[in-house]
């Protein structure tokens, strides 16, 4: 049978490119607050991986545990239990100069600017760059660009106090990108910010990730600003509820959209469905489901091709070829009838699988769905 | 300017002059309050000194009870004809003095004020015992009996008497001992914490003021001190090894410093006085700490989200600490400047007033820069402690 993973389909886990190094990766993370009595979780075994250059929103509400985790992410905040990897170090039991080396390769960008007022905004940004070493020449260079991209070129000298609130929050940006972080946590980056420079600044952030492979995660409430993610993780009461690709659900809508029986679905039921499926995986030569036994999962395949057999007797015989983007197991879930043909995986497959329960519950929603199936199964 | 490093120290201290002003302010006053006592703790031990700096003479004779300048006691006469036979003494001159019995008063309409105690100095006029020109240049007029010189820098309440004008400071009707004496002149020499006055005369005049000085005998014939000349070739400490062998136990043979040095000693560690400076100095200390510490804490304070923002962004400890040694090193330099200054005016203003010695003398400028260094790095460290618990988790 086929391997089966608990890892949903629109991880985004699986994709048909490369898969690029993990900059993040949560496993089985809990945090507590508090002590004896009071000791309260805040987090309950969350698992996350994020990839170099992908671009993670996270929402929910407050008070769910998005900002413990973005906290624990940026190493700021002790790993009680669980484990954390962090562009390849552990962060769980990891000793002060490793995380003293580890900011320096974050960016970090908080909800207040938290400038110097004793310094310009030139020197607050010099700040980080002196920090990591940068050659002043270099530096230099680097602030001015980046602060005049931001809008502040005509006050890259001004001191805190003659800059608006607005203002302000860019030379904090500015001083959380200058020293070219690997990886960039931001709280409501775009908060205090108008629509035009907010625009600028997820521009910005989308050219770091594509430009430098930098990976960006983000706090935020802004749905202006949602366009940018690769990624939207929501989370509820200590839990990641949904972990998302943006990309990769949209590939699965797509496919599913040419399945006969959800064309006529809307993007959001698309979306759900999307969600419940499940990652499978197949070597070569494995079998993925067998004639004659019941059927409880429909496939869709991601990646990869597989045989349909049918059994004549003592021998097999191939009767169609399936590749990506291409489904089956359907006919068993709603027929209720054992599978009528067997699929071998014909190379290393991925496919998303939905359970016979869900794939029902979708059908029933639209009355049509029926009607449309039977005229289906008879034309076949 | 992107050369340098960005000094935050500075940019910080310097950002809210006013706070500035206030913490120099601060700071200066407590430097100013450690000054005042070591400035009156170096008055009164060199103006203690002050006879000794005075006279002429490579070796001093006094009596071994002799603890102080004060203390009235003496040797007999007989130890400085020994000294004069020693080999490599050029000379051996006798000193007396008198402070408890020598009341000096101005007669004012036949009657006058009960008069007030001042240290009288005899010597045999010819002996070279006073360095000062303006002695050696008055010594004629000392001849003349019952005459003395007085310290133009004795205690101005005290002995009321014209300083600048010899001739109106001749006609003044004056009493030493209830006995009449001419004032023919006048010198410089101060007062110190036990002496509120000085005059000088001849041993003839001297002996006739203070007969009492010895019950049965001769007033010259005890010494209070004997200042040796050394022969030019000859080591000052092998003479002084000749004559303390020579010489009776009964006296001690002291060096300049020695002698000094014994002095000091004295007001420092058997008188309450050197504790009373030390309590001075601590208390100016602990001032200028507390001051420095609120200066320092609150900028900090300020600062909690900026430099748990610096923690986030990969500053290590040690910077922080050096940020805060940095800070509180110019801060310190900042208070110490105007503080001195402050000071030197304070001690000329006293000088004036008491003719006390306050002087600013390198080791005590050292002193007190030493302690404002301590007592700001002290309070740095301590506020630092608030900088280290900034969390940057607290941030998002």
């Amino acid at each position: 049978m086929t391997e089966q993973t608990t890892i949903p389909a629109t991880s985004g886990a699986f994709t048909d490119g490369m898969l690029l190094p993990r900059t993040v990766k949560v496993e089985n993370l809990n945090h507590f607050f508090g002590e004896g009595e009071l000791r309260k979780q805040a987090l309950f075994s969350n698992n996350l991986e994020v990839r170099r250059g992908e671009i993670v929103i996270m929402t929910g509400p407050s008070g769910s545990g998005k900002t413990t985790l973005l906290t624990l992410i940026g190493s700021l905040r002790s790993v009680q239990e669980g484990s954390l990897l962090v562009l390849g170090n552990e962060l769980c039991g990891a000793d002060r100069d490793l995380i003293v080396r580890l900011r320096r390769e974050m960016g970090f960008i908080f909800q207040a600017h938290n400038l110097f007022e004793s310094l310009t905004a030139f020197q607050n940004v010099n700040m980080a760059a002196e920090l990591v070493g940068l050659d002043p020449m270099i530096a230099e260079g680097r602030i001015t660009s980046l602060l005049t991209r931001l809008g502040l070129g005509d006050r890259i000298h001004y001191k805190p106090n003659s800059l608006s609130g607005g203002q302000k929050q860019r030379v904090a940006i500015a001083r959380g990108l200058v020293h070219k972080p690997k990886l960039i946590l931001a709280d409501e980056p775009t908060a205090a910010l108008d629509e035009k420079s907010g625009r600028e600044v997820v521009t910005l952030f989308q050219e770091l990730a594509r430009d430098e492979g930098c990976t960006i995660i983000m706090v935020t409430h802004d749905n202006r600003i949602l366009d940018v993610a690769d990624r939207i993780v929501n989370m509820v009461d200590g839990t990641i509820k949904s972990d998302v690709a943006v990309q990769e659900t949209s590939v699965i809508c797509e496919f599913l959209k040419d399945f006969p029986l959800f064309s006529d679905l809307t993007p959001t039921t698309l979306a759900e469905i999307a969600d419940q499926m499940m990652v499978h995986k197949a070597e070569p030569g494995k079998t993925v489901i067998r004639q004659g036994e019941a059927g409880n999962l429909f496939y869709l395949i991601r990646s990869g091709s597989v045989d349909v057999l049918i059994d004549e007797g003592q021998s097999k015989k191939k009767v169609a070829e399936l590749k990506q983007g291409q489904y089956f197991g359907e006919a068993a879930l709603i027929t209720d009838e054992p599978r009528n043909a067997t699929i071998v995986a014909k190379e290393k497959s991925v496919f998303y699988a939905l359970g016979k329960e869900d794939f029902r519950a979708v059908l029933a929603t639209s009355a049509t769905f029926e009607e449309e199936l039977r005229q289906a199964l008879f034309n076949r | 300017m992107s050369n340098r490093r960005i000094p935050l120290a500075w940019k910080n201290l310097t950002h809210d002059w006013r706070r500035l002003a206030v913490a120099i302010a601060g700071i200066a006053f407590a430097v100013l309050l450690m000054f005042t006592q070591v400035g009156f703790q170096n008055a009164l031990f060199d103006s203690q000194v002050k006879i000794i700096d005075d006279m002429q003479g490579e070796l001093f004779l006094i009596s071994k009870a002799k603890y102080t300048l004060a203390a009235e006691k003496r040797f007999p006469l007989s130890r400085i004809y020994q000294a004069r036979s020693c080999s490599g003494v050029q000379g051996a001159y006798p000193v007396f003095s008198e402070l408890t019995t020598s009341m000096l008063r101005k007669m004012e309409g036949g009657i006058g004020n009960p008069g007030y105690p001042l240290r009288s100095i005899g010597f045999y006029l010819d002996d070279p015992i006073f360095r000062a020109p303006e002695i050696r240049e008055q010594i004629n007029r000392l001849r003349q009996p019952d005459t003395a010189l007085i310290d133009r820098k004795s205690k101005a309440k005290k002995f009321a008497f014209p300083r600048n004008d010899d001739q109106l400071l001749a006609q003044q009707a004056v009493e030493l001992t209830n006995k009449k004496v001419t004032l023919v002149g006048t010198f410089a020499m101060g007062t110190d914490f036990a002496h509120d006055g000085n005059l000088i005369m001849g041993a003839e005049n001297f002996a006739k003021y203070f007969p009492h000085r010895k019950r049965f005998g001769d007033p010259l014939s005890v010494i209070d001190i004997g200042v040796v000349h050394v022969q030019d070739g000859f080591k000052i400490e092998s003479v002084q090894d000749l004559l303390s062998r020579t010489l009776g136990n009964d006296v001690d043979i002291l060096t300049r410093d020695e002698f000094r040095t014994q002095e000091i000693n004295f007001w420092d560690k058997s008188t309450p006085i050197g504790t009373i400076f030390l309590a001075g100095k601590m208390i100016g200390f602990v001032v200028g700490m507390v001051i420095c510490y609120q200066v320092i804490f609150s900028d900090i304070a300020d600062h909690m989200p900026e430099f748990a923002t610096l923690k986030a962004m990969g500053y290590p400890t040690r910077y922080f600490i050096r940020l805060i040694l940095v800070e509180s090193m110019l801060l310190s330099l900042l208070g110490f400047i105007p503080g001195a200054i402050a000071s030197r005016v304070l001690y000329s203003g006293l000088s004036a007033q008491t003719g006390l010695l306050m002087t600013m003398t390198d080791h005590g400028v050292a002193f007190v820069y030493a302690a404002t260094v301590a007592m700001c790095v002290a309070s740095g460290m301590l506020a630092v402690r608030k900088l280290l618990s900034a969390d940057p988790a607290s941030l998002f």
